[in-house]
């Protein structure tokens, strides 16, 4: 069982974040032209935003990537998921990924929640990526279709044992703003998912929503930037029972260490949010009150 | 069978319908357009070379050097490594009119790019 307290994992979250900051500032000083920048991988630039990119082919990378959520609307909340992942990509035009997850759970007081510390593998996913749309040098606009089935042991909310199935369907789009420089992103989200429960009860939910990124290339090795999600939530997959909604806002970096080494981090607050039949401020039913992300990604 | 298992297998169905439908890439259909480039001291040989748009391009990359170089573009999409005193040939898929810059990947200085016309 894990010991950990909320606090801790904080601060468990911060120091290596801080020290990232550091090394990454360090390099940045070599070459602030951005005309002598080689071009940039548009994937993890934005945050939770996902980028177009697919990497090179026959390229192949180890990720670990943990996404952290805190805060309910009592007690004390914090979960966080890690995935475990290999991705490669076979040609010019598609990506691949799969892996394993964990999970962590610390949870006291909150209410429709049972308390719980635990550390716990969850499961696995794959992803496949396909670029429907290239950027060339007269074309600033990039398109990825990304699939995503996820299968889940341990309830990604409570903690508890399920037989969970999400199919995560995202548009992944991107613009070139400024060459090397400014990049705009956006994703589409529609994630689906059907859950059983130990005691046999079958429920279905739905997410769906949409997010508009901005980053800004400060060196060649540091892209900074900030975001925003906006996420429904359905308790139908067909997207017909609408339960509540919320606007996550936040900023985001990305730091490469060496030319097969880099981190991107971000962290995301619920800046509004309407529970359906509740008049609360912010959803805290179905999002967090924060999210946060840290991903370190190795290629070879 | 549970609703689960039934929810599950339709949509591992419905992926691999959307995977057998993603058109292959069209590179490898027609007859590739060959550059041929030379690495040696650290510099690409030429810097600049040219190929018709709607073609494959086949990059074919001697390097003259004692150590390993890595041919790589993100433009291009493509990464190879070439060890010293070799040859190595990285296939391309047929691109639109536009710069394709690319390096090797172990030096930063050693740059070159592709005019697609």
């Amino acid at each position: 069982m894990w010991n950990g307290t909320g606090a801790g994992q904080r601060h468990l979250l911060g120091l290596p974040l801080a020290s990232c900051v550091l090394l990454g500032s360090a390099g940045s000083g070599r070459a602030q032209d951005a005309s002598s920048w080689k071009d940039i991988e548009t994937k993890y630039i934005f945050g939770f935003t996902t980028g177009s990119g697919i990497g090179l082919e026959g390229e192949k990378e180890f990720t670990v990537d943990t996404i952290g959520r805190f805060g309910k609307r009592d007690g004390h909340y914090a979960a966080t998921e890690t995935k475990y992942e290999f991705e490669f990509t076979p040609s010019q035009f598609i990506q691949i990924e799969f892996g394993a997850l964990g999970s962590t759970h610390n949870i006291a007081g909150v209410t429709d929640l049972d308390d719980r510390r635990q550390v716990a593998a969850t499961g696995g996913f794959a992803e496949l990526r396909y670029l429907a749309i290239e950027r060339t040098s007269s074309n600033p606009l990039s398109v990825t279709l990304a699939v995503e089935p996820t299968v889940r042991l341990i309830d990604e909310t409570s903690g508890t044992r399920v037989h969970n199935f999400e199919f995560e369907t995202t548009v992944n789009a991107d613009l070139e703003l400024m060459k090397n420089r400014l990049f705009a992103g956006f994703n589409l989200l529609y994630e689906p998912e059907v859950t059983s429960t130990l005691m046999g009860e079958v429920q279905r939910e739905a997410k769906f929503g949409g997010s508009a990124a901005l980053s800004l290339r400060i060196a060649s090795n540091v892209v900074v930037g900030g975001e925003v999600w906006y996420l429904r939530h359905y308790d139908a997959a067909n997207l017909t029972a609408f339960t509540g909604d919320a606007v996550m806002l936040g900023p985001s970096i990305y730091i490469q260490f060496t030319p097969k080494m880099f981190m991107t981090a971000a962290w995301n607050a619920q800046v509004w949010g309407r529970e359906i039949g509740n008049p609360v401020s912010l959803n805290l039913a179905e999002f967090q009150r924060h999210r946060a992300r840290l991903k370190f990604a190795w290629e070879f | 069978m549970s609703k689960v298992t039934i929810m599950m297998r339709k949509l591992a169905f419905a992926a691999l319908c959307a995977i057998a439908v993603l058109p292959a890439s069209p590179s490898r259909a027609q007859q590739a357009t060959e550059v041929q480039l030379t690495y040696s001291k650290g510099q690409f040989q030429p810097s600049e070379v040219r190929a018709p748009a709607d073609k494959p391009v086949a990059f074919r990359v001697k390097n003259l050097d004692a150590k390993a170089m890595e041919f790589e573009s993100k433009s291009l999409r493509v990464e190879k490594v070439v060890a010293a005193n070799s040859e190595g040939v990285i296939n391309v898929r047929a691109l639109k009119p536009g710069r394709y810059e690319f390096y090797d990947d172990f030096n930063e200085k050693a740059r070159g790019a592709l005019i697609v016309q």
